[in-house]
């Protein structure tokens, strides 16, 4: 709860501190409010990986296939290019028909993959994505150059609301350009922030209904099946039918993920939707998070995206080097280190736009010594739920 | 002598407590049975003296040095061979391998292959046929055969004799008495007359606990000393 | 609808496509063989990415999503060896002679680092659920790819594109064409299939042939039993993972000589993926399995290759067949095609 009311009031605590006397430092170390927006819809994905991965155990390194199948639909859709669905479907329509696609994809992939365990579920699930992956590159009916992926065209020129379907007043558009701005209260909140509380609103919603899965009998029987497979089955569970059923919810949550982040970006590339690697920053969100406790990926994409930006490479709003640059003298900046290289010189070589070293880090830091996250550990330590002390005891002595 | 000595040695599956402090000893040159129904912590009491499954509490000592702590394979280097309840064959391994495997670093390899041959000649006709091919008395006397070229002065047998022909136990057996003229035996065994006439000496374990011990000649296979234990 | 009424449809198609045309090209007994010999090339490299996986694997039940960064580390020492000695004036046979050298060392370096990741990293998660050690291999490859990076960018390369230097250092005899009576066959081709060849054989000779790979084979079977017969496990495994490692570099300094791969950062995904399909597709730790999947994505890689570049447009047509391979063989047969009955238990 504390969560949700912190996310809830950072575009206002970021507008005070970046207008604030420590304005410079507030810029570079707290992520803009476009990268909030992207933190919402990815830790969603992340949170759907989560959910199938961390609570039953099977490693669904395809996901990033429903991801994309949700990015994709809704620009197709948007672009007139899917059969009996004009340009025009409301966004909440065919987020909808985004995230059910991705939930029957799920059914063809589930079906056969769940009758392997372990590594081998992780591999035909790669497999999968994998040549969705290449299938969606080389297609050129999804955009005319395939290779760098699809935009939405002027069929749909205006911003993707979220709200009640067919009822404009009742929605409010997302998007750098085309979303909505709002008048409250004498404040106008700019186009980011608005699609920060409106895609914030669907993470939320969805957020609730995985939470209300695991906390069910059903959510059980997941963990059953993680704890000891065989198990479970004794007992008389069908356990394919529970995998199968996590697996296809996870997966409607990642196209809504997806779906979210093509209605935001409005233009989408193979490589940020259904790449082996797109799985691979869920699951470091997930583990640095904490496996296996659903609000934990959000924490750690938090993280890993606030790392990204605080070392990107783009030198404007906000980061380590622009902020360095103007509190630092230029004399400090031109010192020269051992081995001939200035310090500006060396920020640049060795942190600017090498996130991923010092993430990486941290991630094989987590696996080795907090298997179960930062959640998972805060929570423990605070004697937390059951849902989240059991991942640490049962990851931990099988 | 002394070769082997337990001492209130606990063990543990995860939380559940299989060994709740067994002590026994096993002198040099005999051949011990340890006796007891299904789960009572026989094979647990084995794989502890090996550290497979290292004891919580208690001591392991053989030849007076302290086995706990050690790795698998410094015990083994020790001197103590195991010959597993399934066997434990390498099924994708040739019959020459398995027994190769065995053999250690150290020792004549041609010298020990033909101790092995010697002994059990039907090994050798297959020598170069996979393991997994095997029947289950030969599965089990390669087991035996891996135990003979080891170099081992003690040998842990945990039951010889399950799921084979009566015909083939006989054999068995003979080459367990055989190979107790050389080294010291721990023979887990649910056949209890079988067990009787191998040994020496018996334990009866129950509940992780050792409840009665004594010499064979003093018991009968249907005593109602040891069936109180045994049956069901 | 019943079939003979889809007939026709079907020869249009196939005359529409150019498909009765380019199957008649590709019968060709020229052509046949250039893809076999393209075939057999593709099969040398995926064989020398994937065998150093699937040993380790078959040891030690780790999937290690290093992999691929490991061969992309060996490119990049292979391609610092052979920049660094080679110069315009250098003879044919001498720049031969130095990538040997180049392999020698690539293998020792990368062995070491490989055995210092197992001893400092691997070794604390035996005791884990096999998945840990999938997160944490890919933990390390962006460890390893950021470091990379790193230090490529401040030596003025591009990491992203192949790295041009490293490439000119090949022998010309090896970066043009022989021909051999009517055929014309690639000089890199035949020298992947030699050195695939040699590495297939090396391996194979030390796995059987010495007391060392039987400990490593009968350790991969039943590692208990194993050390209950004295072998140190331990020191099995780090030799294992050391030797995976160097294998991977070996691999990585072939493909910092060949156009197509080249040395770069992302060769560390290009390489890792083909050879996951490989040791699933042979069955995963078996050596023999992965040699015979190598085979079949070899060839099916050459001949949808040699499709796609005479025939048709798909140009997703060669990397979509390699996964369809995969899909479809852990559908039909998941264990893989030499792969043990229980699937996963692992």
């Amino acid at each position: 709860m504390l969560v949700i009311l912190a996310l809830v009031a950072y575009p206002a605590v970021y507008h005070l501190l970046t207008n604030s006397p420590v304005a410079n430092l507030a810029v570079a170390v707290l992520p803009r409010m476009d990268s909030m927006v992207a933190v919402l819809y990815f830790a969603l994905f992340a949170m759907s990986f989560d959910f199938i991965s961390g609570y039953t155990g099977y490693l669904s390194f395809g996901h990033a296939a429903f991801y994309g199948t949700g990015a994709y639909v809704v620009i197709l859709i948007a672009n007139g290019k899917v059969p009996l669905l004009p340009p025009g479907t409301p966004f909440v329509v065919s987020l909808l028909i985004a995230a059910v696609l991705a939930a029957l994809l799920a059914v063809v992939i589930g079906l056969v993959s769940f009758r392997l365990t372990g590594v081998y579920f992780a591999m035909i699930t790669l497999g999968f994505a994998q040549v969705m992956y290449v299938f969606v590159r080389g297609w050129d009916y999804v955009a005319s150059n395939p290779r760098d992926g699809p935009a939405v065209g002027s069929t749909h020129a205006e911003g993707f609301g979220i709200g009640i379907p067919f009822v404009d007043q009742l929605n409010l558009a997302i998007g750098s350009f085309t979303g909505d701005t709002v008048t409250l209260l004498g404040h106008e909140l700019g186009t980011y922030t608005v699609s920060f509380y409106m895609v914030g609103l669907v993470v939320l919603l969805s957020y609730f209904a995985m939470q209300r899965v695991i906390h069910s009998p059903f959510g059980r029987v997941m963990i059953a099946i993680r704890e000891n497979e065989e198990r479970a089955e004794a007992i008389g569970y069908d356990t394919f039918r529970y995998k199968l059923g996590a697996f296809v919810m996870s997966a409607f949550f990642g196209g809504v993920a997806g779906a979210l982040f093509a209605g935001f970006r409005r233009s989408v590339t193979p490589e940020n939707t259904f790449y082996f690697l797109v799985t691979g920053d869920a699951l470091l969100a997930s583990i640095i998070g904490g496996f296996g406790t659903l609000a934990g990926p959000l924490y750690g994409h938090l993280f890993d995206h606030g790392v990204r930006e605080f070392l990107s490479n783009r030198g404007q709003g906000g980061g380590l080097l622009p902020y360095l640059q103007e509190t630092l003298s230029e004399g400090l900046l031109t010192t020269q280190l051992p081995g001939g290289i200035s310090v500006q010189g060396f920020i640049q070589a060795a942190l600017n736009g090498h996130a991923s070293l010092y993430v990486g880090i941290v991630f094989v830091l987590v696996v080795l010594y907090v298997p179960s996250g930062i959640l998972g550990t805060v929570r423990s330590r605070l004697g937390g739920k059951l849902s989240e002390t059991l991942p640490a005891r049962v990851w931990g002595d099988r | 002598m002394t070769l082997l000595e337990l001492d209130g040695v606990e063990t543990y599956y995860g939380e559940s407590h299989v060994l709740e402090g067994v002590t026994l000893s096993v002198d040099e040159g005999e051949v011990v049975a340890l006796v007891g129904r299904n789960g009572v912590g026989k094979t647990t009491t084995l794989r502890s003296i090996l550290q497979l499954t290292p004891p919580r509490e208690g001591s392991i000592e053989y030849r007076g040095e302290q086995l706990v702590d050690l790795e698998t394979h410094e015990v083994a280097d020790r001197g103590v061979g195991w010959i597993p309840e399934d066997r434990r064959i390498f099924s994708q391994l040739t019959v020459g391998e398995n027994v190769r495997v065995a053999i250690p670093d150290d020792a004549d390899t041609g010298e020990a292959l033909a101790i092995a041959f010697d002994t059990f000649p039907i090994l050798e006709e297959r020598r170069d046929q996979e393991a997994g091919t095997l029947s289950g008395g030969q599965q089990q006397m390669l087991a035996l055969a891996r135990g003979l070229v080891g170099e081992n002065d003690l040998l842990l047998v945990d039951e010889p004799s399950e799921g084979l022909a009566p015909q083939i136990v006989a054999d068995v057996a003979e080459a367990l008495n055989d190979a107790a003229r050389e080294t010291t035996l721990l023979v887990v065994e649910q056949n209890l007359p079988l067990a009787l006439d191998l040994a020496d000496r018996f334990y009866v374990l129950d509940k992780g606990r050792v409840v009665d011990d004594g010499d064979t000649a003093e018991v009968t296979a249907d005593d109602e000393r040891l069936r109180r234990y045994l049956s069901a | 609808m019943t079939v003979p009424l889809l007939l026709p449809e079907l020869a249009a198609f196939a005359l529409q496509t150019g498909f009765v045309d380019g199957l008649g090209q590709f019968l060709r007994p020229t052509n046949l063989v250039s893809v076999l010999v393209e075939g057999l090339a593709k099969s040398a490299i995926y064989v020398m990415i994937a065998s150093g996986l699937t040993l380790i694997f078959g040891l030690m039940g780790v999937l290690n999503f290093a992999h691929g960064s490991l061969t992309m580390i060996g490119a990049y020492l292979a391609g610092v060896v052979m920049v660094v000695l080679v110069g315009s004036a250098t003879g044919q046979w001498t720049r031969l002679a130095y990538f040997f050298g180049a392999l020698v060392v690539v293998f020792a370096a990368l062995s070491l680092l490989g055995g210092i990741m197992e001893v400092g990293l691997i070794r604390e998660l035996y005791d884990r659920p096999p998945i840990y050690q999938i997160l944490l291999t890919f933990g390390l490859t962006l460890v390893l790819e950021e470091v990379v990076r790193i230090v490529v960018q401040f030596y003025g390369l591009q990491p992203i594109s192949e790295w041009q230097g490293a490439l000119g250092t090949k022998p010309a005899f090896l970066a043009t064409d022989q021909s051999l009576g009517p055929l014309s066959i690639r000089g890199l081709a035949v020298f992947e299939i030699l050195l695939g060849v040699a590495t297939v054989a090396a391996i194979w000779a030390f796995l059987t042939r010495t007391r060392y790979g039987l400990y490593i084979r009968a350790g991969s079977e039943d590692a208990e039993m194993a050390e209950a017969l004295g072998i140190d496990v331990r020191r099995v495994f780090t030799v294992v993972f050391a030797l995976g490692a160097g294998i991977a570099g070996v691999a990585g300094a072939l493909l910092m000589w060949d156009p197509v791969w080249g040395a770069s950062v992302p060769l560390a995904a290009e390489t890792l993926l083909p050879a996951f399909v490989v040791v699933i597709i042979g069955g995963l730790g078996t050596f023999r399995g992965t040699v015979a999947g190598a085979l079949v994505v070899g060839m099916a890689d050459a001949t949808t290759t040699w499709w796609f570049q005479n025939v048709v447009t798909w140009t997703w047509l060669p990397e979509m067949a390699v996964f369809l391979i995969l899909v479809g063989m852990l559908v039909v047969k998941p264990q893989g095609l030499y792969g043990v009955e229980e699937v996963g238990g692992h």
